[in-house]
């Protein structure tokens, strides 16, 4: 018996409970006209429904996870399982080819010690299906007939039913905050390991990169960890060279479409620009690969700069800021649009230009939310992993020549991740670190941008 | 036809609209209008909402510019120039018409960078000395000098409602423009902010040809002495304020006057 079967038949239990509910209600209004109920006939319907299906669904969860452990427990105990190596490997393929057999997910047993354990699998397991599908249905039964009682006309069923809902809503906004919670925990404890390892002061504050997956995990050495090559090339590439390009851009292209076009060409220019968001990164990555850091290391050469690498931190901040552009330009859009009409006629009206009017009015007052949206587009750019990883480089340089090879925070998690590395070596754990301290970093710079835009907000309303 | 009381011949106009009509897409707002505005009064466009009083205002610093589907037809002339014409050019225009709005709209600026504006685009006041002074006499003329001369660097949007449309009236004179266009300056203002704001315009015509919309016809009554009487996008009737209030030949401007619709 799946969870799947108990999920169907406790919600065919919660319509049987949500019709006799509905008609129980009905029944009210039926035999005395003067009766009138407090909550319509489908509100006990749903209270009726709730209380059966609810409970269950909360019982199934438990029980999916539960009664696999009952099962096993019942196998080990039986006489076949004394003959059971006591750990490891093989015991345990012995114990999931004797279930795989019993359940009928497999035909016959490759390990004959198996043989002896399908009976007594096969029986634990019918055994726990029928407890669990009798307490399912005492459950769904139980709820029912209590929510059933108490349908009177004078019951108010629907703020229990728009409570439930509430919770459930509720709930579902807890799982994006819970998930981040996890990942922010999951990096935690990883990170501690790694500092467990290494020195903090030598990641943050060492200046080489270059740690050896094949060395000693036990003495690793604090000096190859060293992590200001990636801060910088992290913030060379996203938050300097991405950002000349895409700030003048973006800004201009709002500027342009709030201010000059007309209607019919920004509904199709603003779309069009917003097409440039939704680009997966990687076909990004093969352009700056294929097309742009090429084309940047021949006009380097003729310009008669020699050893220029098809691998440069301009190519991949180049192609990134255009990535970053409609991020920056909707932003913008959208604060000059959020700028009253009223400053700009006034403006206007005063005899100003409507380039002055823009620069000494407009953009002012929009500043704020620019300044917003140009945060979001950095914490954006410096957590861009794909472009960097096609378009840079894995060699770790500190350098402020946009000719070098770099690379970034997030091209180091990616290296030392998809290795062959344990996961208790420094260099493997070393992402963990990379990744929380980029966590923080976007964390604090969401954040600052969330606060300046509701600060600005409020300025007008 | 619009009733024009006869004594009505007016030699010293600053302003002369000559059968402007105004169309919002197909839609006729104002049809066939003319009119003089002159310096020795102030001239008040009174009547139910809609009926494109404040549309024809927009028309004498070419406002309607800035809405893309409005489409203006007729003359308008200052100082016999025609505004629409080459030798006009409209920033020329707004800085010699000025407007004051219904909503005080001060720039998100200081009091000062507010006032400084205008003289600062427009090249009439380059050096600090100078500004400070132009700031001054913007102020003062405007009645706001005592009251903010101490915080003038504070923003504008900080000041009181009334103070705010002070300031914009301070903000349009700073530039000295020839006529000032008021656009219902009131109706967004306390009775005593409002009878602060009428107090200066009786102070302001004589220096300026000012011109209010207004849906207060007391206001119309106390601060004007041209009234225009506008109805679904004519001028009705137009004449002296007393004449218009007290013994109106129209019998749609008597219906107005005494409450019965509008």
């Amino acid at each position: 018996m799946s969870p799947i079967t108990l999920i169907l038949i406790a919600i065919g239990l919660g319509l049987a409970g949500w019709l006799a509910g509905r008609a129980k209600a009905w029944s009210f209004q039926k035999s005395d006209a003067n009766v009138r109920l407090v909550a319509r006939p489908t509100y006990h319907a749903w209270y009726v429904a709730v209380w059966v299906a609810l409970p269950v669904l909360a019982f199934v969860a438990l029980w999916s996870f539960l009664a696999p452990q009952l099962v096993m427990q019942t196998v080990l105990a039986s006489p076949g399982a004394e003959a059971l190596p006591s750990f490891g490997f093989q015991r345990e393929s012995i114990l999931s080819e004797a279930r795989a057999v019993a359940t009928g997910s497999a035909q016959g047993v490759f390990n004959s010690d198996a043989e002896a354990l399908i009976e007594p699998f096969r029986e634990a397991i019918s055994h726990y299906n029928l407890i669990g599908l009798v307490v399912t249905v005492m459950i769904a039964f139980a709820g029912g007939a209590y929510a059933f009682l108490r349908v009177k006309p004078d019951f108010r069923a629907r703020t229990r039913v728009e409570r439930t809902v509430m919770i459930v809503l509720l709930l579902a906004s807890l799982v994006a905050i819970l998930t981040t919670f996890g990942i922010f925990a999951s990096l935690v404890f990883e990170t501690v390991r790694f500092f467990g390892m290494v020195s903090p002061i030598d990641f943050l504050f060492g200046s080489f990169w270059g740690p050896d997956p094949m060395s000693s995990p036990e003495a690793a050495d604090g000096t190859r960890y060293g992590a200001i090559p990636l801060f910088w090339g992290t913030i060379f590439i996203g938050a300097i060279i991405a950002m000349i390009v895409a700030i003048p851009l973006g800004l201009m292209s709002a500027i342009y479409l709030t201010q000059y076009a007309n209607p019919k060409l920004r509904a199709w220019v603003k779309p069009a620009l917003e097409i440039l968001a939704g680009v997966p990164t990687v076909v990004y990555g093969y352009f700056a690969a294929l097309t742009v850091a090429p084309a940047i290391r021949d006009m380097a050469v003729a310009v008669g700069i020699s050893g220029a690498s098809t691998e440069s931190a301009l190519a991949a901040g180049v192609v990134m800021g255009v990535m970053i552009i409609p991020f920056v330009s909707s932003m913008a859009d959208d604060s000059i649009a959020a700028v009253p009409s009223a400053m700009r006629d006034g403006s206007l009206a005063m005899g100003a230009t409507q380039s002055e009017t823009i620069r000494r009015v407009l953009f002012p007052a929009a500043l704020p939310g620019i300044v917003a949206g140009v945060m979001l587009a950095v914490s954006r750019a410096i957590g861009e992993t794909m472009i960097v990883v096609m378009a840079a480089s894995t060699a770790a340089n500190l350098t402020v020549n946009p000719l070098e090879r770099m690379t970034t925070v997030t091209v180091q998690i990616v290296k030392m991740l998809t290795g062959e590395g344990s996961f208790d070596h420094p260099a493997t754990l070393s992402a963990f670190a990379l990744g929380f301290v980029l966590f923080m970093v976007t964390l604090a710079l969401n954040f600052i941008a969330l606060r300046v835009v509701k600060r600005f907000r409020e300025a007008y309303d | 036809m619009t009733v024009i009381h006869e004594k009505l011949v007016d030699t010293n106009a600053k302003m002369r609209a000559r059968d402007v009509s105004v169309y919002y897409g197909d839609k006729k707002a104002i049809d066939e209008v003319s009119i003089d505005i002159s310096p020795d009064y102030v001239t008040a466009f009174i009547g139910p909402s809609g009926c494109g009083k404040s549309t024809f205002l927009r028309c004498f610093n070419r406002m309607n510019d800035t809405i893309p589907v409005a489409r203006v037809t007729g003359t308008i002339e200052l100082e016999d120039e025609d505004i629409h014409g080459n030798a006009m050019d409209v920033v020329q225009l707004r800085a010699r018409v000025g407007m004051v709005f219904q909503k005080p709209n001060p720039f998100p600026k200081s009091i000062y960078e507010n006032i400084a504006y205008g003289p600062k685009i427009h090249g009439l006041a380059e050096k600090k000395p100078d500004i400070d002074e132009v700031v001054e006499k913007s102020l003062t003329r405007a009645g706001l000098w005592d009251e903010v001369k101490d915080r003038l660097d504070e923003s504008g949007t900080a000041l009181s409602g009334g103070q705010q449309q002070r300031l914009c009236i301070a903000r349009a004179i700073a530039v000295d423009p020839e006529v000032i266009l008021m656009d219902e300056p009131c109706s967004a203002l306390d009775p005593i902010a409002t009878a602060k704001i009428e107090e200066l315009i009786d102070e302001l015509s004589g220096r300026y040809a000012i011109v209010i919309v207004t849906h207060s016809m007391q206001q119309a009554a106390r601060v004007s002495q041209r009234t225009a009487f506008f109805h679904l996008g004519k001028m009705v009737e137009y004449g002296p304020t007393s004449d218009i209030f007290t013994n109106p030949i129209e019998k749609r401007t008597q219906d107005y006057i005494t409450g019965r619709y509008g």
